[in-house]
């Protein structure tokens, strides 16, 4: 009796201290008397990797995003967006790039890494993502273009050239360059957060552009078949958007990030409304792209934005950036929270976001566009990886063709989320990526990646990296308003860790994400459960799954 | 070999402030530091920069500094005089600093303007000549007898600020030449991270990864203008201490001239 006492006393001194430093990790939303969703369950096993080379294989693809120029000016140097998604039903991810001066492709996967291309009419586009728009099964296909409004190729799941029809976005009538997907209000359907690129306006239209009082940052909530407007600012300069709980109140908000010093804009949801707001205490000067995700495997999502900011400080690199960081210094004032590198936002025990890129060593990685998370080694942490480059007249006209030649960097997690380059990936391409997006694109479970470059041919990167296990995983909502379920968040218990994911229409810089979840295992991982938490407020618990598998999970109602 | 110091100051005996005392001197300074001031105030009133402002003000003052060390020669001799002299302009190349912290931290002003009230000497060369002045004179200084244990840290400290000074004018040579291969002028490549801070050498080398050195406050993480606000302290600190004790010991054989 009198052992037990003291074991409860120590507990609950234990308890006490921990609470008292702050040192007890904030609550994971756990609430059990959630309504239980049955599902379906289809699986396919993962196709035995053909080659095995400890890093990536590049392979060129039948598509080159150009500019139009001879030599890219600024605007048009920044390139367009990529997508992933299954466009044909067939299990397989179909490869969407968005082009500039020409067409975009849609690289129908034949499997093995084999494409068949498709033209699509789409010129001057920047984003693309795969959004099953009108809910019927069937995924379509959104763009954002240069200076006309957002596109929506609706598939009609006829085979052939009548496969897509096109038409605006109902009652979408702005200009947008950056958009995302998700379900806002909780009613069960999409919503839609579109921004602009002022800058890129005003020198198109000219003062005119402003005189109209510019165009800015938009949600739009979806209600029936149409889109209802609600302005949340009049300008912005968004190359990126994030849709992500930043407050803790389950409840998403909104992240612009802005471009050209101006500061990102953050709308936290509060009730039916929005509070602008700035939970950051440092945040970056050029936000070009924005992701989040478990980096350290505690429960919570980690944020990452990345800038521009030379990885070398050798001489010869800081010749080639010096004349132009010169040229786009900013008198920011020394309390200003933005600062021209990348940032990692931890959310702290307090509940604070803090900038922990420096400390983790993922604060430059080079003129960098889009940055995603993915397990590319498969050890169960979530590796980086920034696609990198710059081609721009008037900007960089003191090097050859006015391009500034920089690697994609990728940075392998360490374990709780401390990273460091991973040259042995191979992954360093320095044809000036801009859109990029992860996937698994050959049926083997590991995470492919497709870089959208400017002004040469776009690469998948064949995944070699063998030896571990994956499990994807594909929720589906069939019937409902999502039916890619975009915004389910699983969790995936192991022995000794927890891994989450959320399924995503979009993010980083203009790339759409296929609609389901990789999660690399661990050799010898086994597997607890796996929790979803739909996008309606269900939950449903999966047991009994092994890795190496294609989970396909559909909830019903 | 006691000068004529001010009452309060011989009754509070502080050996340093033998060096610094004016004398005779005392009210052509006063006057000196007040039309500097006013000159300084309606120059800026008339459109001048601070920094030019601030350069005239202290041109104004050489004359009469420059008397008092002519007497302080022939009272305590070229080592002691030197000694003194250094007292004073690195204490004024210690306040530009502080100016710069000031900019920075208080006024918040941006980092590439926060330069001192003589901006215009906030440049490479000048840091780089000044540091290693600094580093001779103390040399010299050790050489012509005033020795001390804190002349030794001070020469320590000196010559490892004077290095760091030396790797951030190679590299700011470097990336001129590298410029100049380019074709590209009119760019400054002042400002370039040095050996400690913020994306310098030690931050970013291979050789410290995950190393206590990466984990020391402020060693890879202190921003330039912080970096260098402190080498500046500690080393007038150190010559002040240094200065201190020596004149604490009061004259001795072979500093004279």
């Amino acid at each position: 009796m009198v052992r037990w006492r003291v074991r409860w006393a120590g507990g609950l001194a234990v308890l006490l201290l921990l609470a008292a430093c702050g040192a007890m990790p904030a609550p994971t939303v756990v609430t059990d008397d959630r309504p239980p969703a049955p599902v379906q369950l289809r699986t396919a096993t993962l196709a035995t990797p053909t080659a095995c080379s400890a890093g990536f294989v590049p392979h060129a693809l039948e598509h080159t995003t150009r500019s139009g120029a001879r030599i890219a000016a600024v605007y048009e140097s920044n390139g367009a967006g990529v997508a992933l998604g299954d466009l044909d039903g067939d299990g397989r991810d179909e490869v969407v790039l968005a082009n500039l001066a020409g067409d975009a492709s849609l690289l129908w996967n034949r499997g093995a890494l084999r494409f068949a291309r498709q033209a699509l009419p789409v010129t001057q586009a920047r984003a693309v993502a795969v959004v099953d728009v009108d809910a019927d099964g069937r995924s379509d296909l959104v763009f954002t273009r240069r200076f006309e409004k957002p596109l929506w190729l609706r598939n009609t799941g006829v085979p052939g050239a009548a496969r897509f029809s096109a038409q605006p976005l109902p009652d979408v009538n702005n200009t947008f360059y950056s958009m995302a997907w998700a379900d806002l209000d909780d009613d069960g359907d999409l919503d839609l957060v579109a921004a602009s690129y002022d800058a890129e306006q005003l020198k198109h239209q000219g003062q005119i552009f402003t005189q109209r009082g510019g165009i800015g940052v938009f949600v739009y909530w979806r209600e029936g078949a149409t889109f209802r407007a609600e302005r949340l600012a009049t300008a912005a300069e968004a190359l990126a958007i994030a849709l992500i709980d930043l407050d803790g109140d389950g409840q998403r908000d909104i992240w612009i990030g802005n471009d050209f010093n101006v500061r990102d804009q953050i709308w936290l949801r509060v009730g039916s409304g929005w509070r602008a707001g700035l939970p950051l205490d440092s945040m970056t000067e050029n936000t070009m792209s924005l992701d989040w995700g478990d980096i350290d495997n505690d429960g919570q999502f980690e944020i990452f934005a990345s800038d521009m900011k030379p990885v070398d400080k050798d001489v010869a690199t800081m010749a080639r950036w010096l004349p132009m960081m010169k040229k786009m210094t900013r008198p920011l004032t020394s309390d200003d929270p933005q600062h021209a590198e990348n940032t990692l936002q931890v959310r702290g025990a307090d509940g604070r976001w803090r900038d922990q890129a420096y400390e983790r060593r993922v604060d430059s990685s080079g003129w960098s566009w889009s940055a995603k998370f993915g397990d590319l080694d498969a050890d169960g942490a979530l590796d980086l990886l920034v696609v990198n480059g710059m081609i721009a007249r008037g900007l960089f006209d003191h090097l050859p063709g006015a391009e500034l030649v920089e690697p994609n960097m990728a940075f392998r997690n360490r374990g709780a989320g401390s990273f460091a380059v991973a040259h042995e990936w191979r992954l360093g391409a320095t044809a000036s990526g801009r859109g990029m997006s992860m996937g698994d694109l050959d049926g083997d479970g590991d995470l492919d990646v497709v870089v959208n470059n400017l002004e040469a041919p776009a690469v998948v990167f064949e995944n070699q990296i063998c030896g571990a296990q994956h499990l994807t995983v594909a929720p589906r909502m069939p019937g409902s308003a999502n039916p890619l379920a975009v915004g389910a968040r699983l969790t995936l218990r192991l022995a000794d860790t927890t891994l989450v994911r959320e399924v995503r229409a979009i993010s980083g810089y203009l790339s759409g994400d296929p609609a389901a979840v990789h999660f690399g295992l661990p050799p010898g991982a086994v597997i607890d459960t796996l929790r979803i938490d739909w996008p309606d407020g269900r939950v449903s618990w999966l047991h009994d799954l092994t890795p190496g598998q294609h989970l396909q999970i559909s909830a019903t109602s | 070999m006691v000068a004529a110091t001010s009452p309060r100051m011989r009754r509070l005996h502080v050996p340093l402030w033998e060096l610094l005392d004016p004398r005779e001197h005392g009210p052509a300074m006063a006057w000196s530091a007040a039309l500097a001031l006013v000159a300084a105030v309606l120059v800026r009133a008339a459109g001048w920069p601070l920094w030019q402002a601030s350069a005239l003000a202290v041109a104004m003052m050489v004359p009469v500094f420059g008397a008092k060390w002519l007497a302080d020669r022939r009272r305590f001799g070229d080592a002691v005089t030197v000694l003194g002299i250094l007292v004073v302009l690195q204490g004024f190349h210690g306040l530009e600093h502080v100016a710069q912290w000031i900019q920075y931290h208080i006024l918040r002003w941006p980092s590439f303007i926060s330069s001192g009230l003589i901006s215009a000497a906030n440049a490479e060369w000048v840091h780089f000549v000044w540091n290693w002045a600094v580093a001779a004179t103390v040399a010299w200084l050790l050489w012509r007898g005033i020795r001390n244990r804190w002349m030794w840290a001070l020469l320590a400290w000196s010559v490892a600020h004077g290095a760091e000074h030396t790797y951030m004018m190679v590299r700011y040579l470097q990336v001129l030449d590298e410029f100049r291969a380019l074709g590209v002028t009119g760019v400054s490549a002042q400002g370039l991270p040095g050996f400690f801070g913020r994306d310098g050498w030690l931050a970013t080398s291979p050789l410290t990864q995950d190393s206590f050195v990466c984990r020391a406050p402020g060693l890879t993480t202190a921003v330039r203008l912080d970096v260098h606000f402190w080498w500046n302290i500690g080393e007038t600190t150190l010559l002040l201490v240094a200065a201190h004790c020596r004149m604490r010991r009061g004259a001795l054989p072979g500093e004279g001239a």
